[in-house]
């Protein structure tokens, strides 16, 4: 398999509001130490695919800082390795780009260079560990043009492309939802593709030369008849994040063991940038169930039901439960949490409550201090 | 320019069979114990180096090398990855029709000497591959050469009745050594010597090279240089040191250092920023706590899994805990306790697995200091459903 990887940093930012502002998608901090773009970059590298690029749109500072040489995942490399695509201005408007073609327009060279044969081109807003080697057999079996990253879910997350098959796993149509799920379960495109390059090229450059920016409705979606799209079924655990409600819940779904052997182990580990934190030290007086808790934390009060990322604290008499504390965040004495997001570097001060409800978690922004 | 000279390059001997740790050094040099939950022994002097300003160290090891070898690898963890110097692992090696094992500490230092000529350094920094501590040696090295000493040599006051267990410098009022004692019967100093020595390389090389001359010699820091350089009337001065230092050569030496890491009072804290310790590290996803489970007085680290009670113990990375009791214990990397064991005052291996309703261990909290005995089951061994381990015992793997 002689495959490259293209990445885009951000997608529906817009609808994770708070957690969005200061950084891309791909940088959003998930399941105590990670990035949404671990789990994709993992993927690939687990996968023997070692030139990847990169594409963001705006706020990119947090992923560069955590992506760096990509030495964490082993791609600082003479040949390969990572290329972080900043947005640059292609159309004469000097803006940045508009679509997902336009992007791709603007790195053709890059696509185009190197020996690779197929591009897997993603999101970065899907938790999967997937072996990508198995959906590019599936691709060249099928002989398909556009091979589609799908999974049969319950759509309860507010923007999604379901997609249809005439029959066996050829794509009949694509359909954009918006709005609330219905709960029933529908096959979901998990936003990735494989595709041959000299395809996706041609594919890019038409639309390109036609004005047309959105990869999806502009290719997927009009192309559904003359292409051979074939959709690619992933039957394991895959959170797909989309607002902050999927955020939440896709993180709690971590707290069970057996999700967690799947997403962090199943077809290779799921790395992400060292920090060189030390254990966690609990107290004497700390009590914690059913919770997931990273490195650097010191804990001294209640957690429950809960998620900590690295470096969080904890202090006595504080009560955290069913709520997700990130990095370097305090609870300081006597302080509640409940259905609460802190986001990085949140201080929450002594006595303090703090409470949202299970279908809507309250956010509190990076740095602030509550 | 860059250009090959250092200063001053590390020499970090961990040669050592370490047979006083028994099981735990079956397989693997000493340096490359577990240690603290997510580090290994050697991580402390490689971490002080590199915090220290020295980027040059060669790791001299003769014994089980290969995990070790493979834990350094090209230094990255400790940013010792560089276009001059960096780490090397340094076994013995043929020169010529000649070549032996390292016969002693001196000798070993004796057979790289073209190794340290490459970064022709004015210094050369010796260390010890099984000492917990956190110690910036630019202080050491900066007191070194202001009192323009041939060798400085920390030391650390230890208790009047523990120092005949050590090597004791005897100091004038001005700090220089007059008198080394290796484990005196009555000791007239508590200074005892950490292990740690610089040396002025012109000089140290002239002393190897005469050790080596003398058959009668046993190639030792302790018992022939040091004297022979005594003797010479060359300038020892002795560098004190008054942070946490610990020798973790015996199974309650290591057992008491991981303890120590629960006591806030001990002098050691791995969560300080400003002198971080370094590890390899496993990518593990972070550790779970589960329903029903207390954890309490605990360090746990990434990857592992508890359902148990747990409490002044030390859970290093993937360890898998079922609805156990654990106290007072250590549990190394990967190993997997069963629901309903009970291990007390114990040393748990790397990827050992113990049974349900194993004991392992006893209660010691009545015994003092190096009177507490402590279980020991090695790397990869299996204890059987309900088997009971006593407190004196060491369970090897077959």
């Amino acid at each position: 398999m002689k495959m490259m990887g293209i990445i885009f940093a951000s997608d529906n930012e817009a609808r994770l509001n708070e957690l969005t502002i200061h950084r891309t998608t791909a940088s959003l901090p998930f399941g105590a130490r990670y990035r949404m773009i671990d789990f994709m970059l993992s993927n690939l590298v687990n996968s023997g695919v070692t030139r990847i690029g990169i594409i963001t749109r705006s706020n990119y500072n947090s992923l560069m800082d955590h992506i760096r040489m990509g030495r964490d995942w082993d791609l600082n490399r003479k040949n390969s390795g990572i290329a972080v695509f900043p947005p640059f201005a292609v159309n004469t408007s000097k803006e940045v780009y508009r679509g997902k073609i336009e992007a791709l327009y603007s790195i053709l060279d890059y696509i185009r260079t190197g020996n690779e044969d197929y591009v897997f081109v993603c999101n970065s807003n899907v938790a999967i560990n997937m072996d990508i080697e198995d959906m590019y057999d599936f691709h060249i079996a099928t002989g398909a043009d556009i091979t589609v990253l799908t999974r049969k879910q319950a759509t309860n997350s507010s923007k999604r492309i379901v997609v249809g098959a005439k029959e066996g796993t050829r794509v009949k149509e694509f359909l954009i939802n918006e709005g609330f799920g219905s709960g029933k379960t529908e096959t979901v495109s998990l936003n990735a593709y494989i595709l041959h390059k000299d395809v996706l090229c041609g594919l890019i450059e038409t639309a390109y030369a036609r004005g047309q920016m959105e990869f999806e409705t502009d290719i997927l979606q009009k192309k559904t008849k003359q292409l051979n799209i074939q959709m690619y079924n992933f039957n394991g655990y895959a959170g797909m994040i989309n607002d902050i409600k999927s955020y939440f819940n896709e993180s709690m779904r971590l707290l069970d063991t057996g999700i967690r052997q799947e997403l962090f182990y199943k077809y290779g580990k799921i790395y992400t940038k060292v920090k060189d934190s030390s254990p966690t030290i609990y107290s004497n007086d700390a009590k914690v169930v059913n919770s997931l808790i990273a490195d650097g934390c010191e804990v001294n009060g209640t957690v429950e039901n809960s998620i900590l990322f690295r470096g969080v604290k904890v202090e006595k008499g504080a009560v955290i439960k069913n709520s997700i504390v990130m990095e370097r965040g305090q609870v300081q004495e006597n302080s509640q949490l409940c259905y609460a997001i802190t986001d990085k570097n949140v201080i929450i001060r002594p006595n303090r409550v703090i409470s949202g409800f299970e279908t809507y978690p309250v956010v509190v922004v990076k740095d602030k201090t509550v | 320019m860059l250009s090959n000279k250092k200063q001053c390059v590390a020499m970090l001997l961990a040669g050592g069979q370490g047979t006083r740790l028994g099981v735990l050094t079956r397989d693997v040099a000493k340096p490359a114990v577990p240690f603290g939950g997510k580090y290994r022994i050697i991580d402390f002097p490689l971490s002080n180096c590199i915090n220290s300003g020295i980027d040059t160290i060669g790791v001299l090891t003769q014994y089980q090398p290969f995990e070790l070898n493979q834990y350094i690898g090209n230094g990255q963890p400790w940013d010792l990855d560089r276009m001059s110097g960096g780490v090397f692992v340094l076994p013995p090696y043929m020169k010529g029709k000649s070549g032996e094992w390292y016969k002693g500490t001196a000798n070993a230092i004796y057979q790289n000497i073209n190794f340290i000529d490459i970064y022709n350094p004015e210094y050369v920094l010796v260390l010890s591959g099984d000492h917990i501590y956190k110690m910036d040696y630019s202080k050491m090295l900066k007191a070194h050469i202001d009192s323009n000493a041939d060798s400085t040599i920390a030391v650390i006051d230890v208790p009047l009745d523990e120092a005949s267990r050590f090597g004791i410098m005897t100091c004038d009022k001005k700090g220089n050594i007059v008198k080394f004692t290796e484990k005196p019967a009555e000791p007239d100093s508590t200074k005892a010597s950490m292990g740690i020595y610089i040396f002025t390389w012109k000089t140290f090389k002239e002393y190897l090279i005469a050790d080596e001359a003398d058959n009668t010699s046993k190639n030792d820091f302790g018992k022939n240089i040091i004297p022979m350089m005594l003797k010479d009337g060359r300038k020892l001065i002795a560098y004190e040191f008054d942070g946490y230092w610990k020798d973790v050569g015996t199974i309650y030496s290591l057992w008491a250092a991981n303890m120590d890491l629960l006591d806030e009072n001990s002098g050691i804290n791995l969560a300080d920023r400003t002198w971080r310790v370094y590890a390899r590290n496993s990518a593990e996803p972070p550790h779970y706590i589960g329903v029903g489970a207390t954890v309490q007085n605990a360090i746990v680290s990434e990857g592992s899994i508890i359902y148990g009670d747990v409490k002044m113990s030390v859970i290093f990375q993937r360890a898998d805990i079922g609805k156990c009791i654990i106290e007072n214990s250590v549990i190394m990397p990967g190993a997997k306790v069963g629901d309903g064991a009970v291990i007390k005052y114990s040393i748990i291996g790397q990827n050992a697995v113990i049974g349900a309703g194993a004991q392992i261990g006893s209660d010691q909290s009545n015994r003092v200091g190096e009177a507490k005995k402590i279980a020991v089951v090695g790397p990869n061994a299996k204890v059987k459903e309900n088997e009971i381990v006593p407190d004196t015992a060491m369970i090897e793997a077959e």
